[in-house]
């Protein structure tokens, strides 16, 4: 049968094949590697059943990108290799000879891609991998992940791969294929996932399962569920699962019905897909030939470097020309930049409110490093390194190569003018880049464009990176001179700049193509990273000669392909300007490189993450013992500070005030600073010796020689110095710039004490590191932990503060006076009631938006250009105190100050007093209509309310559940404002903004209220529980509860508050008809799924509508393993009816009805006209699908 | 353009493949303005030797001068006087005849635009290409695409012509045109033209090299060595079945049918016997007689 034979010549081809055999290895040793790399966190097992699934997911990734060459050969090979005259005119079928092809490569990709699970299996069982942490071998774990991901994808890819390359005729096409597969089509699900807030895009359109199941997926498992869950045919995988091979299926019978053997006379592949093509006739019949001899003219050629450059030239432009004209070459990103100029606004916003578009917001969109997998402009490198394959071996694929390559051009100027049309390309897509930022722009109606910004950022520093990316492209094809070994290389190398971090590997002088990072705000500008970038990417360029210079020795020309070949004649092709190039990269390299490395290296620290964790351990070791030793309270903290922003230097002298609040003598103190910089001329006002210096912790013990009795205090003097020295291997955000300072104490002042907050919490990290496991946060129930506070000082603070003459310098307290002295403005500040010990000292070119609340100074510095949302920040402060003093007692200090600072940070921080937001902030734009959401009033309002919770009043115990009484209360406080000030709707509006935060993938089986422990529930769930409880026991019951929870624990007298105290409160003001609400928000993990079924009206007479509601109710709880366990319920729940084009918070009806498990019935009257309805409008409940809580009415009658 | 002769010189030029094939085998030849016929079977190295002369390859052992050029040193140097038509090649299938040669051109040096477009028009002309100019090359014939290779080679009016097997895909009056124009280049530059077809020598080539296995068996100019065969080329008409009796006891050179009958030409100093009369002998009879050893040998002569 000619199907067997054909099936069975192409599978033995293949598998002889050594390409094959390479991918195979490749294969098995990524799921080898990273296995042994990456191991799953605590309490799972390093061969649980996910873990494993994991790695053959990323596998089947790499599999994608490397292997793609063989479906496509298999399709394409008889025309590259010119045997299709041969076989096309054989005897044969088309479903025979496509169907033996195709089956052919998806066996062989169907045993390849067996490597992945293969290799996890040697790393577990032969290499002995991690080999303590190992739970029972089930095959299922392999065998599950076999045939549910990786074999559906082997056919989805082999097919589409196939067919395309069938109808292209061309190898390449496959290549193609399996790069969009492999990254791009994730992205689009995962674009799609964030413009839409809806997950399940991911799940269904991710074809590899990286996205779709391990960043979705595999998140919401539940360490148990990670241990012994397998992946199972269900929901939106089930769908995908049904998706993907419909549409391989679909391309297969596109190849099948399209292809035919034919001779091809066209080269556009787009005439063969369509089906009534007419193929291009050629007319051979040539007129009678005269026999007139032929006379070529005689015409001058001339051979000087201007031809050489000419020719460079023409290369380049017919390289740029070859791929402009391919149907990838400028479709994809352009496509890419119309999408997101159409999603403009959702792109460039925050928490779903769209932000202003300034040119420098849109280039945070729009430039990225080369290897970020999570922009959808990784097309450009996937693109890059396709088409430099394309170049590299054009005239070879067109068999002009023994022309081509006897032309009288040099070597250089083939390498130069083809790497010349490449970057052609990449600037084209570049222009294509900027016009989409700028459409971004214009469409939200923004108009001050920064063309300069676009030039610089684009063309300057994006381009750089991708021409760097380019050479090595080009290189790697050029000395590899096997196209898909080439590919194969240039995908590992793509893998490796990704993440190079998990190869251990930091330093930008080792991550080709890295730079220490920029970054451009409208208050630095771009400050002093542009030099570390420029000097970083110049040596990066001197490596790029170098590899120019072996890819032009090793350039294959002629028929001497041979790699041993190559390098025995390259020494030949050392032509002076070779030489010449070799030097000047060589002397680059060196120079520059020892640059960096004295500036990384010696001027500055270079620590890798590991070193750093390293640290923080020897931390704990050394002094952890000293975690209990009584220490003196700072109660006062005056500072002289001098500031010289434009030699980027921090002077400090300071005076701390501490004292003995314990009852039992204190005899050492101990000194330490977080950030490493170093205290000098310590003095103590009373004898003392210093009995440990710790330079390399910074970590200092005193001891005085006369004990500190109860009630005594002593002064601690010392300097601080603080300059920026040259660069570091990671440009941060300098604590102080010629256009800014902004720092915290943290940053540069010592600590009194052991610092609990140095020790590492993270579990997994403490168990990499040695240190005895315990929980990253104390439990609710640990009595001793309760005890303490996450911060203990209580602070008189004082400073002065000297800065440039044009500058303004900002910290807390009141400011008392300014003065100028010495050409320097000095600012003088004290605060009126002690703070906590967090405070932030700033200096810039701030503009100051004054005003007051009756006796309290409200003072706003801010960036002069970014006014637009001062007033309403204004507003948003007065409305606050003017609440939360009226609700929970006085403000406690005569000022509040807030001051912008550098960095693109659209969050606000608050310290006692004093709140800082970063530039984004401003630009965020509310929406103040009706139905709108005004966010930064709201953000505003929120950071007021930690001056009565977290900051300043209320100082909760530093156990689970701290961060509800901090955050949760500060959300549920700002939602009061926002509502005095813009009603319900904007309410309702932010209600369901925390709503969709529960539709990122997450682990439901979340510990509860009480005790919570981690960001998503203190300030999603807080915030849901406390607006839901005030919904159902009114605010007023609500305030007062907080009210008598702040009034007994105002001072920081033991027992420090924790959420059993508010709790208590609450239950106080909650009538007891209600507890079981209280319970569910509070002390259970409960989930309500309720769904309206139907709705019905019927008009009985002019003012009377009978609606009919059926209403399924559900009620689960779930538990730490993420189990669901039913529980019956009978609760109030909001019913509500609503006119045509009603908001939530104009009902036509809307009363609390007793809602009981299961599908139940519900009658009611209303005046006029229903037009949707439900139960929960309002979103009160925890809810996961809150949009089936409402449908709209149908047309019933009775 | 000057007109001073160039010689192209191979000395001891030895080439084999990784596969062990040696392609060429201590190859000399001294080669001198005109046409240079190379004669030889498929698989006899002519490509090998071309593709060596043309940059493309390196020998494993020899040298080769063309005037003061080292050919295998100065790559650069020959290129700029090379005209090169490969036996096989392709085209991108998707440019345009005139664009594409325009392209190859600028990339033969011929930088200045009026001169190119001169020269562009001219080749297209006389190479019966120019109603074809804005046609895409994936449309061409396998003629077309030839004579478009052909425009390729004589861009820029090479010193050096190598064109390998270049007759194979042309119709007779073309081959004829083309031929005509090669012996024209001859008269200022090195021409050398491999074949397996007798006739493309005899018409034109002023000398010959005859090769087999990589060997050089016979250097000659083709009237004289014809004449050199005179008397001694002997003609006989025999039926099939008499061949291998008379293989043995003559040395024939060549078989060819005739209407039917087998005709052979055997090699002799004296009248081979009855049945064989004495014919007048042409170049075929020269390369069968090399070919099957009765005439030249390996080094002594072609060294001449």
């Amino acid at each position: 049968m000619k199907f067997r034979k054909i099936f069975s010549v192409e599978f033995g081809y293949q598998v002889r094949s050594t390409s094959t055999w390479i991918y195979f290895f490749v294969l098995l040793c990524s799921a080898i590697f990273f296995t042994a790399l990456v191991s799953p966190n605590d309490g799972v097992y390093s061969n649980a059943p996910y873990f494993i699934a994991g790695i053959i997911i990323f596998g089947g990734m790499i599999w994608l990108l490397i292997a793609a060459p063989l479906a496509g050969e298999a399709a394409a090979r008889d025309v590259y290799s010119r045997m299709h005259p041969l076989i096309y005119t054989s005897p044969i079928s088309k479903l025979d000879y496509l169907g033996g092809r195709f089956l052919a490569a998806l066996l062989v990709n169907a045993l390849l891609i067996f490597a992945a699970p293969l290799g996890v299996l040697i790393s577990f069982h032969v290499l002995g991998i991690n080999e303590a942490g190992l739970g029972p071998f089930r095959a299922s774990a392999y065998l599950s992940v076999y045939f549910l991901v990786s074999l559906p994808n082997a056919f989805v890819a082999t097919a589409l791969q196939f067919s395309f390359s069938a109808l292209t005729r061309n190898v390449a096409t496959s290549y193609l294929i399996g790069l969009l597969l492999a990254l791009f089509a994730h992205l689009v699900g995962m674009s799609l996932a964030t413009l839409f807030g809806n997950w399940d895009f991911v799940r269904l359109l991710d074809p590899v399962g990286l996205a779709g199941l391990i960043n979705t997926e595999f998140a919401t498992w539940t360490p148990a569920e990670k241990n012994t869950r397998l992946i199972t045919l269900e929901g939106m995988f089930l769908w995908n699962r049904i998706l993907w091979p419909t549409v391989g299926v679909g391309a297969l019978l596109l190849a099948y019905t399209r292809f035919n053997f034919a001779h091809t006379v066209t080269a556009n592949w787009w005439s063969r897909l369509r089906k009534n093509h007419f193929e291009e006739t050629v007319e051979v019949g040539d007129r009678p030939t005269n026999r007139m001899a032929i006379t070529v003219p005689l015409v001058e050629r001339t051979f000087q470097s201007s031809t050489a450059l000419f020719q460079t030239w023409m290369i380049a432009r017919a390289s740029f020309q070859r791929i402009a004209t391919h149907p990838a070459g400028l479709t994809l990103v352009g496509i890419v930049a119309i999408v997101s100029a159409v999603f403009g606004d959702r792109i460039i916003s925050q928490f779903g409110i769209p932000l202003v578009p300034t040119t420098q917001q849109v280039l945070t969109y729009l430039a990225t490093p080369v290897a970020n997998l999570a922009t959808p402009w990784v097309v450009v490198p996937l693109l890059i390194m396709y088409f430099a394959g394309e170049l590299i071996w054009q005239e070879r694929e067109a068999k002009s190569n023994d022309i081509a390559d006897a032309l009288p051009v040099g070597d250089w100027a083939l390498f130069t003018g083809k790497y010349l049309g490449l970057a052609l390309v990449v600037f084209a897509w570049m222009t294509l880049i900027m016009a989409c930022g700028i459409l971004m722009q214009l469409s939200v109606g923004y108009f001050t464009i920064d063309i300069d910004l676009y030039l610089i950022t684009l063309f300057g520093l994006q381009l750089t990176e991708y021409l760097l990316f380019a050479v090595l492209a080009i290189t790697v094809h050029a000395i590899a001179n096997q196209k898909y070994i080439a590919h194969m290389l240039m995908v590992l190398i793509f893998i490796f700049l990704a993440f190079p971090a998990k190869f251990n590997v930091e330093h930008p002088m080792l991550i080709f193509g890295a730079d220490p990072g920029w970054w451009n705000t409208e208050m630095t500008g771009f400050g002093r990273t542009l030099f570390p970038w420029l000097t970083v990417k110049l040596y990066w360029i001197a490596w790029a000669l170098l590899l120019a210079v072996v890819a032009r020795v090793l350039w294959a020309r002629g028929r001497e392909e041979d790699f041993s070949y190559r390098v025995r004649y390259a020494g030949k092709q050392f032509t002076p300007a070779t030489i010449k190039v070799l030097i000047v990269a060589i002397v680059g390299m060196i120079s520059l490189g020892s640059f960096i490395f004295y500036n990384t290296n010696v001027l500055n620290e270079y620590a890798t993450s590991r070193e750093i964790g390293e640290r923080k351990a020897l931390y704990e070791i050394r002094y952890g013992k000293y975690r209990n030793r009584l220490q003196p309270q700072l109660t006062g903290t005056r500072l002289n500070v001098e500031l010289y922003p434009d030699q980027h230097r921090i002077e400090i002298r300071a005076a701390y005030t501490l004292v003995n609040v314990d009852s039992v003598a204190i005899d050492t103190v101990h000194l330490g600073s977080v950030s490493g910089n170093k205290p000098y001329e310590i003095i103590f006002s009373r004898a003392a010796a210093c009995v440990v210096t710790d330079d390399e912790l910074t970590h200092y013990i005193y001891r005085l020689l006369k004990p500190l009795l109860p009630g005594d205090s002593l002064t601690l003097n010392f300097v601080v110095h603080h300059q920026q020295r040259g660069f570091g291997h990671v440009t941060a955000m300098p604590l102080s710039s010629e256009s800014s300072t902004y720092f915290t104490n943290y940053d540069l002042l010592p600590n009194i004490g052991y610092l609990w907050h140095r020790e590492i919490r993270d579990p997994d990290s403490r168990k990499k590191y040695g240190l005895p496991a315990r929980p990253a946060i104390a439990s609710l129930y640990d009595k001793e932990a309760r005890k303490r506070s996450a911060s203990t000082d209580h602070n008189s603070f004082e400073a002065i503060i000297g800065t440039s003459p044009d500058q303004v310098a900002v910290a807390p307290g009141t400011l008392k006076r300014t003065w100028k002295e010495n050409n320097r403005m000095y600012f003088h500040f004290k605060t009126d009631v002690p703070i906590r010990g967090e405070y932030a000292i700033v200096s810039g070119h701030y503009a100051m938006k004054e005003s007051g609340w009756k006796d309290v100074a409200i003072r706003i510095y801010h960036h002069p250009q970014h006014e637009m949302n001062i007033d309403r920040m204004m507003g948003s402060v007065r409305a606050s105190l003017e609440y939360y003093s009226e609700q929970f007692g006085p403000y406690p200090f005569g000022h509040i100050t807030l001051v912008e600072h550098p960095g693109n940070d659209g969050g606000m921080h608050a310290e006692a007093s004093m709140i800082d937001f970063g530039e984004q902030f401003t630009l965020i734009t509310p929406d103040v209509s009706p139905n709108g959401f005004d966010l930064p009033y709201y953000i505003v309002a929120h950071e007021v309310a930690h001056q009565w919770f977290g900051s300043a009043q209320l100082t909760p115990a530093n156990v689970e559940g701290a961060g509800v009484l901090i955050e949760g209360l500060a959300v549920y406080c700002g939602m009061q404002v926002l509502k005095a000030q813009y009603g319900d709707a904007h309410v309702q509006r932010y209600v369901d903004f925390v709503h969709t935060s529960y539709e990122l993938p997450r682990v439901l089986a979340t510990p509860s209220l009480l005790q919570a422990n981690e960001t998503f529930l203190y300030y999603r769930k807080g915030g849901l529980a406390m607006h839901a409880l005030s919904q159902y026991i009114g605010t007023k019951n609500v305030n007062v509860a907080l009210r008598t929870l702040l009034d007994k624990h105002k001072s920081k007298m033991l027992p420090l508050p924790t959420t059993l105290d508010l709790y208590h409160e609450l239950k106080n003001q909650t009538p007891d008809s209600l507890h079981y609400l209280l319970q569910d928000l509070f002390e259970k993990n409960t989930y309500w799924q309720l769904k309206t079924q139907q709705l019905t009206a019927a008009q009985t007479n002019n003012e009377k509508w009978d609606v009919t509601l059926k209403i399924q109710a559900r009620k689960v709880v779930t538990d730490s393993l993420g189990a669901d366990h039913e529980v019956p319920m009978n609760d109030w729940l909001e019913v509500g009816i609503y006119e045509d084009g009603k908001g939530a918070h104009e009902p036509l009806y809307l009363q609390k009805h007793r809602i009981r498990s299961g599908e139940q019935v519900i009658n009611l009257t209303v005046p006029r006209k229903p037009h949707h309805g439900g139960i929960d409008p309002r979103h009160l409940m925890i809810d996961l699908k809150t949009h089936d809580n409402m449908i709209e009415s149908g047309e019933g009658g009775k | 353009m000057e007109n001073h002769h160039v010689n192209l010189s191979i000395r001891n030029v030895s080439k084999r493949y990784a596969n062990g094939v040696q392609a060429l085998n201590d190859v000399s030849l001294t080669i001198s303005n005109g046409m240079y016929g190379l004669l030889g079977p498929n698989g006899a190295g002519k490509s090998t030797l071309m593709r060596i002369l043309a940059t493309l390859q390196e020998p494993d052992k020899g040298s080769i001068r063309l005037g003061s050029i080292d050919v295998l040193n100065q790559k650069d140097e020959v290129r700029q006087t090379l005209g090169y038509l490969p036996q096989e090649f392709g085209v991108y299938p998707k440019a345009k005849a005139e664009d594409l040669l325009d392209y190859f051109a600028v990339l033969k040096g011929i930088t200045n635009r009026a001169a190119r477009k001169e020269v562009v028009e001219s080749l297209l002309k006389q190479t019966n290409l120019w109603d074809k100019r804005r046609q895409k090359l994936g449309g061409f014939s396998g003629g077309m695409k030839q004579r478009f290779g052909v425009a390729v080679a004589l861009l820029g009016n090479p010193k050096l012509m190598i064109v390998d097997e270049p007759t194979a895909g042309l119709d007779p009056a073309e081959r004829v045109r083309f031929l005509n124009l090669l012996s024209e280049l001859g008269e200022n530059s090195v021409v050398l033209l491999s074949t397996h077809i007798v006739e493309d020598v005899s018409e034109l080539c002023t000398r010959m090299a005859i090769i087999n296995k990589g060997q050089i068996l016979k250097e000659a100019e083709p009237l004289k060595a014809v004449k050199e065969m005179h008397g001694r080329i002997w003609r006989r008409v025999i039926d099939k079945s008499l061949l291998p009796a008379i293989e043995r006891e003559h040395r024939i050179i060549s078989t060819k049918l005739l209407g039917g009958r087998t005709v052979i030409h055997a090699y002799s100093e004296e009248h081979p016997g009855s049945g064989f009369e004495l014919v007048e002998p042409d170049l075929e009879d020269v390369y069968f007689a090399t070919m099957t050893g009765n005439v030249g040998n390996h080094k002594s002569e072609a060294a001449q």
